[in-house]
């Protein structure tokens, strides 16, 4: 039951903070319980019983919640970064922080839904639903352009799930499965022609290459976090809601084994690209927002490297890195939003020499940092590590040429922190505030927690990511029409 | 035994403590408590490796695993150790030369405002440079690999007002990072080759694969790789020079002792892949000389005290690595135990006359300082001669090791293995040549600039005191590795059991006779020569020969950094650059009109462009609850 109070709590506490929306203190109040709740839930999690409810019998779609494999190291991570962030959202936030802190725990809650549901029509509404907060948080508290950058975001989101959508009902329609449940999909699904496969899977890529994001489908990125509230914390939440790698894992790929052995190539190829594309752009950014963007679209490259090389390792490595990139990449966003807090400017070119004044933010920022570039005993390094490693038993050359993102990733991490806090000081800064140090605390643990500790996720993520590759070696073997697998093979078959 | 051996694993852990209590409590310390933490940090590590040495003379090689790192099916990475008579010995290095760096540093660094950052900093180095030599898989070795890597970064741009020292600390991080990609490489072919990652299972199914066979040579080329940009080998030696813009404690421990051997370390941890791949290693050697006779050559026209010290680490480096690519494990290993004692003196020397001089780095401007700062100028005389491989001393031993590897190996003989020994023994005179004029040039003759000399007075006990010890082990340290035909050869027996076995030819006593003989003559031709330039010629024949293309080359060391410059650096910028506007420009531009054209989204874009943003949202609910519709038909329909 765990599994739904992870997805009614925080629905619940924005409804009381939206109640509560005359004080501010309360609505502080609010968001920290919504967050060391949900984290407090999200501990138990892994291995609690999952949740099942007929929800539309006539179509098959049951409310079915799961608590086993990667889901449950997901929410627990991004429950983690959302503590610091609700925080941030609740305290920074001049104008209408009740609803932004509202909005970022109706995402959560949609999020845990994506990384929980074992229905994919629950799945699809998750996915779906966890959009609108993120749109909402643009439209009505970002920059002057936000316009613009909301219709983009809508745009490539609606264009990409609309496909997908399709997939998804032809899949079940075609294959004759008894429900949407994953277990009885992926019984079905293997047994349909290559062809078959290889369409509705296209389908299905389109909608979560935008998401991951692929190049060159990332624009949307940029200009949202170029645009969202100035203290960062809506960014924390785009850094969570990078779903679509998820969707590939849990969904795509091992219902649509033989589609994905035709389509991963080219998707590996794109992967590839937008690792070191990404790294590359990065370089010469000077809106430190925007330049984060284009470290985290190099991350989803190399994440997607990992899933498409469709090795057992790299499967497992990807996820890792999907949940460990929102500590580092969360925590960035925070702290750009505390410079921009100290003198109202994203350029780098406006900063300089701040280590002098502010010696702990300094410190800190550099942690994450060098959190974010992958360097090995923090978080970023296991997953990029397995990732690469994974992609190149398969297909050493595109995920050779992944790998070079990790020299443009020195290039762009160092030139960040140089630029940022060595030098001669220009003005000089507070230090980091009470308040700051409390949010960037869990940030710091979280890192070293993931880099040093990742033997019990990795275990948890394998229970899935084996699924991928069980399906994938049946390819082969499978005769159309012979299901591919039995009920009973699958972990947690049974519902 | 065992049970004392594993305790040695707490020595990482014990400086890093230390790291931690300097780094989070360090302002609120008192006076020298910050240093003095530090070096007892170290010195609990350097008796603790002790023990580990101890037991593993005793009892063999001990493994500890703590716990499971990586795992994915086939991909079962621990985070465990092993000691074994490689790694006590480097841990020995580590710990023990960086305690008398830890303790000097207290000297030197005295007064300045970042005291217990510096410590923290220096603490958390030796815990990565432990991870390093202790881990017993190739992951966990890059976890240190990469950590001093960091550290490395961190205490070069130690001074970081000075855009300058900070631009200094990033060009070592980037070339190690291409260093570092190598090494990943490596890695990921390790696992396909090999199905693990352990480095002892590794070396051990080495031998399973043929001879020369193509993998392995693959595998070799990329630890050469990772190897050059730690070890600062060509073509990735460039930032060594500027890392000299560090506190001269730091180009001591890390730039000259420790960190910049890690690469000779990985090739002798891993000689089961390089003593299987002749080709892979004959390159290691060749890099390696070529590095060496460059380097060497540059050192002779740098007027910086440090940056001559620099150079001469790359080409000392370059013998360690050469020896470990033609097979001589133990004379690499050994070249490091020996550099590591005057190499860490002569930076320590030249750090007690900057801080004399109150921070003046140009040799031009000193001369005859020997006389004001007696330990200082005696205890570099000892380094100078040892380093320029005069005989009884330790530098002589290891370095006539080696250029017997290269002349015996058998490998390497189908390689040019005697082309590669005449370049050593050339480079070995070079050495002795510029090290006289270094030493000269500072301590010996006439004061050049009265104003620096009348400054100059010695340091304190503190700083002298490690001075005397480093210098007792650079007389001494070489008797551990005596040539085999005349005693027993204590390091070569030591690390036998754990090294790969590589054929070398027999030379009879006549020929090891001639080779000693040999070491020395071109010793003597280098101080020779040095002596006839600087004292005899005093001064003018040095400007004459100062004029030659060649030294113009030195002295520009022989434009790479520029070169560089022109053929990575800028156009790297240019396509970073271009990438962010292509992206920009096209990308961005391109699809959002694409996405434009489609009718359907044209109209979509229109009507939602009208509405307020909550309409969007709104829209977004209608269209799941359609779609939710739509799903019920079609599951009714099929």
């Amino acid at each position: 039951m765990i599994s739904l109070y992870v997805i009614l709590l925080p629905v619940l506490m924005a409804l009381l903070a939206i109640l509560a929306r005359g004080s501010a203190p309360l609505v502080r109040g609010l968001a920290f319980l919504g967050g060391i709740g949900t984290f407090a839930l999200a501990l138990f999690l892994a291995g609690s019983e999952g949740f099942n409810a007929a929800w539309l019998p006539g179509i098959g779609v049951n409310f079915a919640l799961d608590a086993t494999g990667a889901g449950p190291v997901l929410v627990l991570v991004a429950a983690l970064v959302m503590i610091p962030t609700l925080l941030v959202a609740a305290s920074r936030v001049e104008k209408g922080a009740a609803g932004f802190v509202a909005l970022l725990l109706l995402a959560q809650a949609g999020l845990n839904g994506i990384f929980l549901s074992k229905d994919l029509i629950v799945f699809y509404i998750f996915w779906e639903a966890t959009l609108i907060p993120g749109l909402l948080l643009l439209g009505i508290y970002g920059g002057d352009r936000r316009r613009q950058a909301t219709l983009k975001y809508l745009v490539y989101a609606v264009a990409g799930s609309f496909l997908m959508l399709i997939s998804i009902l032809a899949l079940k329609a075609l294959s004759g499965a008894a429900s949407f449940h994953i277990t009885e999909l992926m019984i079905a699904t293997p047994a349909l022609s290559a062809a078959t496969q290889t369409w509705l899977f296209v389908g299905m890529a389109v909608g979560m290459m935008v998401k991951l994001p692929l190049w060159p489908l990332h624009s949307w990125l940029i200009d949202l976090n170029e645009q969202n509230h100035p203290s960062g914390a809506a960014d924390v939440l785009g850094s969570l809601y990078k779903v679509g790698a998820f969707g590939f894992f849990a969904w795509a790929l091992p219902l649509l084994p033989a589609g994905a052995e035709r389509v991963a190539p080219y998707l590996l190829a794109l992967a590839a690209v937008t690792a070191v594309y990404g790294a590359l752009a990065a370089i010469s950014q000077d809106h430190l927002k925007r330049f984060l963007a284009y470290g985290s679209l190099s991350h989803m490259g190399i994440i997607g490297v990992g899933l498409f090389g469709l090795h057992l390792a790299g499967l497992s490595g990807a996820i890792y890195f999907l949940a460990a990139q929102m500590l580092s990449t969360g925590g960035l966003f925070l702290v750009a939003g505390m410079l921009y807090h100290r003198r109202r400017s994203f350029s780098v070119k406006d900063y300089g020499g701040l280590a002098k004044s502010a010696p702990a933010f300094a410190a800190v920022s550099l942690f994450l940092i060098f959190a974010y570039i992958g360097v090995p005993g923090l978080s970023n390094f296991p997953g990029e590590f397995m990732a690469l490693l994974g992609a190149f038993q398969t297909s050493p050359w595109p995920a050779a040429f992944a790998t070079l993102a990790v020299i443009a990733a020195g290039v762009y991490g160092v030139n960040l922190f140089q630029r940022l806090f060595q030098g001669t000081t220009t003005v000089p800064t507070t230090d980091l505030s009470p308040l700051e140090l409390y949010v960037l605390v869990p940030f710091v643990a979280g890192v070293l927690w993931l880099g040093i500790s990742p033997a019990p996720q990795l275990r948890q993520i394998e229970q899935q990511a084996s699924l991928v590759t069980l399906q994938l070696e049946r390819v082969v073997e499978a005769q159309p029409g012979v299901p591919a697998v039995t009920l009973a093979e699958l972990p947690g078959g049974e519902r | 035994m065992n049970d004392l051996v594993q305790l040695a694993s707490l020595a990482p852990l014990l400086a890093l403590a230390g790291a931690i209590i300097n780094g989070l409590f360090g302002r609120s310390l008192r006076g020298n408590a910050p240093g003095v933490i530090a070096s007892l940090a170290v010195a609990a590590g350097f008796v603790l490796s002790l023990i580990a040495f101890l037991g593993v003379r005793a009892g063999g090689a001990v493994r500890v695993r703590f716990g499971d790192f990586l795992v994915a099916g086939d991909l079962n990475i621990g985070l465990g150790f092993h000691f074994d008579q490689l790694s006590v010995l480097m841990m020995l290095i580590i710990t023990g030369v960086g305690l008398l760096i830890h303790i000097y540093s207290i000297g030197y660094m005295q007064g300045d405002d970042g005291f217990s950052r510096y410590f923290a900093q220096l603490n958390l180095f030796v815990a990565a440079m432990l991870v390093l030599v202790m881990a017993d898989s190739f992951p966990l070795m890059f976890v240190g690999w990469e950590g001093v890597g960091v550290c490395s970064f961190l205490l070069i741009g130690f001074w970081y007002k000075d855009l300058k020292n900070a631009s200094a600390g990033r060009k070592a991080f980037i070339v190690n990072r291409v260093g570092d990609f190598g090494f990943l490489l490596a890695m990921f072919l390790t696992f396909k080759a090999f199905g693990t990652l352990d480095i002892q299972a590794v070396n051990a199914a080495a031998p399973s694969f043929a001879y020369g066979a193509a993998i392995l040579t693959g595998i070799g080329l990329l630890y050469l790789l990772a190897a050059a940009g730690k070890s600062a080998q060509l073509p990735l030696h460039t930032w060594l020079p500027d890392a000299m813009a560090g506190p001269t404690p730091v180009s001591a421990l890390i730039h000259a002792a420790t960190m910049v051997t890690a690469g000779v370390y990985l090739i002798a941890r891993t000689g089961g892949i390089f003593a299987n791949a002749p080709s892979a290693a004959a390159t290691v050697v060749w890099v390696a000389v070529l590095t060496a006779l460059m380097a060497a050559i540059v050192a002779i026209g740098q007027t910086d005290i440090k940056k001559i010290l620099a150079w001469s680490t790359i080409s000392q480096v370059g013998f360690m690595v050469a020896a470990v690519g033609a097979g001589a494990y133990w004379a690499g290993i050994f070249h490091v135990l020996t550099h590591a004692f005057f190499k860490a003196l002569l930076f320590l020397g030249a750090g007690s006359v900057i801080h004399a001089l109150g921070g003046e780095q140009d040799v031009r401007k000193m001369g005859g300082l020997g006389r004001k700062m007696r330990v200082t100028g005696t205890t570099s005389l000892i380094a100078t001669l040892a380093i320029a491989g005069v005989p009884f001393l330790s530098g002589y031993f290891s370095k006539d090791a080696i250029l017997g590897a290269l002349l015996t190996s058998s490998p390497l003989g189908n390689y040019g293995g005697q082309i590669l020994f005449a370049l050593l023994m050339v480079t070995a005179g070079i050495t002795a040549f510029y090290m006289f004029r270094w030493y000269y040039l500072v301590f010996a003759g006439e004061p050049r600039s009265s104003a620096e000399y009348e400054r100059a007075h010695e340091s304190p006990a503190v700083m002298t005191v490690p001075l005397g010890i480093l210098a007792v082990g650079s007389v001494l340290i070489g008797y551990v590795g005596l040539p085999a035909f005349l005693a027993p050869n204590a390091i070569q027996e030591w690390l036998a059991p754990v090294m790969a076995h590589v054929d070398f030819d027999h030379l009879n006593t006549s020929a090891e006779w001639m080779l000693l003989l040999g070491s020395v003559l071109v010793a003597a031709v280098g101080l020779g020569l040095g002596y006839w330039v600087y004292v005899i010629g005093s001064g003018e024949l040095a400007k004459r020969i100062g004029n030659t293309p060649l030294a113009n080359a030195s002295r520009g060391a022989f434009g790479i950094d520029r070169l560089y410059r022109g053929l990575f650096t800028e156009p790297g910028e240019g396509l970073a650059e271009g990438v962010a506007s292509l992206d920009r420009d096209v990308v961005d531009r391109g699809l959002t009109g694409v996405s434009g054209a489609v009718p359907l989204l044209g109209r979509l874009l229109v009507l939602l462009q009208s509405g307020y943003v909550r309409a969007y949202a709104f829209a977004m609910v209608l269209g799941v609850l359609a779609l939710a519709v739509v799903a019920a038909l079609i599951g009714v329909l099929a």
